[in-house]
This record gives C-alpha cells, structure tokens and sequence, in this order.
C-alpha cells in the first residue's frame, strides 16, 4: 500500500516535474538570466559570479532540476500522504489537498518569510551556512505550525462545526511572526523587479504543488473507483 | 477504510510491507537528491543550477 501511495506520488511528481521544467525553460531561465544581465551593468555591486559553466549549461541543468524537484516533492508527497492520511481533515481528494498545503507551507512558505526569494543581483547580509540553518529551523517551525493547526481542526470539528474548526485552526498561524520578527534583515540592495521576482517564484512553487496533489488525486480516485469496496463518498461528485 | 485507522497503524502496517533496506534505500536517493539540488555548493554544480535555485527560492545562493 505504502509502495502504491509512493508510486502515485512518483507518478504526480513526474507530471508536475515536467511541467515546472517548462517553467523554468520559459520563464525561469530567461528572466534570471535578465536580472542578472541588468545587475552585472548597474555597477559593481552584486555576488560576482565567475562562472564555472557556460550559460547554455546553466540553463539545461536548471531545467533539469526543476524536473527532479518536482519528482522529489512528488515522491516524498506519496509517502507522507499514505503515512497521514488518517490524519488529515476532510474527505477524500480534500485530504490530497491539505497536506499539499501544508507541504508547501514547510518547504517553501514559512521559511521564505525570514528569507525570501532573491532575484539574481540582490546583495545578502547573512552567509550562506547561516542561511541555510535559518532556512532548515524554518521547515521544522513550518511543520509544526502545520501540525498544531490540523490539530486544532481536529479537536473541534465534530462539537462545534466545520467554521469553528477552521477559526482555531488559523491560530498557530501567530508562530509565522517569529521569523519575521527574529530573524534580521538580510537583503542589502534589492535590485529592479525583486517584488516581480518574488511573486513569480511563489507563484512557479504553489502551481508545483498544486499540479502534483491535482495528480495524485486523480490517481487516488481512479484507483478507488477500480475498488468498489472501498466505501468513498464523494468521488463522482468532485468530479476531475 | 480511512475511517477506523490511525497513523500508528499506517506506520505499523508499512513496516510490514517495506524491509528495512529498501525503505534506508529510499530515504537515501531522495537525500542525495535533495542535497545536490539545495545544497551542494561546488562551483560546478552550484553554477549549473543557479537559474533554478533562483527560480525554486532556494536560499543557498
């Protein structure tokens, strides 16, 4: 089963791997390369890269990473979703789409809020070890912030209603100021486009994760529907 | 099914179907592969994957 679930996740992460690498090929690739062009003739300041590869390298194997990304998001997503499933609130496909929620939050959401996306050109005040343990603290406070708030869901869903569970399910929230509030200010100089940047990179993480718990529940339910057993409840009603 | 078990018993039940090796396995790939695309700082590699550590907002850069 657990074999079934990480296959599904493969599968989803395959697709949404794809679909990201064309991302990166026409989006991704282009606008960093035109970031840093700017950057490299606004002065001299910036990360000044030698380049150790050619830019067509650069460009390929960012794309083949965006491929790999999504395949390692898709995967781990099939594990984490057959071992918390009963976890999760909802009713099928809802489920998929709360722990995709909850994954992006961990992965990317919470941490970017002390470390935000950079464009190509921004000057950092922390070093990159700092930054990569602030980043890791972030993950595990996302988590956290993930599980208390299903928690919290959980524990009055049934006495008092969907809309109350929902309400107290948004108070561990509160614990996303800490990284706003503790950790210093650390971009320098942003350059042009940095707020377009930002918004785009989100954008490219949320359809990701999106594209693979889309995936994967269309996958849950084909399978759930080959299985007449298994008493679901909503799936023709959800439709594709 | 979903509504009788809890995630101890999705636990208990994966051991049963998965040996150890394989899961150790599993963790591993997926390790690796999350080392090279978040970590790695090599010139090389950290160069090749510069568009697409901008892109994902991955920090290490």
């Amino acid at each position: 089963m657990i074999v079934d679930s990480l296959k599904r996740g493969l599968a989803a992460g395959v697709v949404a791997g794809l679909a990201y690498g064309l991302f990166m090929a026409l989006v991704g690739n282009p606008l960093v390369e035109h970031l840093e062009h700017l950057a490299h003739h606004d002065g001299s300041h910036g990360h000044d890269h030698s380049h150790a590869v050619s830019d067509l390298t650069t460009a390929i194997v960012s794309v083949g990473s965006g491929v790999l990304w999504g395949i390692l998001l898709g995967t781990a997503f099939g594990v984490a979703y057959y071992l918390f499933e009963p976890a999760l609130p909802g009713v099928g496909s809802t489920k998929v789409y709360v722990l995709a929620g909850a994954s992006f939050l961990t992965v990317s959401g919470v941490p970017w809020l002390a470390l935000p996306p950079v464009a190509p050109g921004t000057e950092q005040a922390l070093a990159t070890d700092v930054r990569l343990a602030i980043y890791g603290g972030l993950m595990i406070l996302g988590a956290t912030i993930c599980v208390l708030s299903i928690a919290a869901y959980r524990s009055v869903q049934d006495e008092y209603g969907r809309f109350a569970a929902v309400g107290l399910a948004t108070t561990p929230l509160v614990l996303c100021t800490i990284p706003i509030v503790l950790v210093p200010t650390n971009v320098l100089t942003a350059p042009e486009l940095a707020g377009v940047f930002l918004w785009l990179v989100a954008f490219g993480q949320i359809a990701l994760w999106a594209v693979i718990a889309g995936v994967y529940a269309w996958l849950d339910r084909r399978v759930d529907s080959e299985a007449p057993t298994l008493n679901d409840l909503d799936d023709t009603a959800t439709g594709v | 099914m979903a509504e009788t078990e809890t995630v101890h018993d999705r636990i208990v039940h994966a051991r049963s179907e998965v040996t150890p090796t394989a899961a150790l396995m599993t963790v591993a790939l997926a390790a690796a592969l999350g080392f090279t695309l978040f970590f790695l700082q090599d010139p090389l590699a950290h160069d090749a994957m510069h568009n697409f550590r901008h892109a994902a907002g991955i920090t290490c850069h």
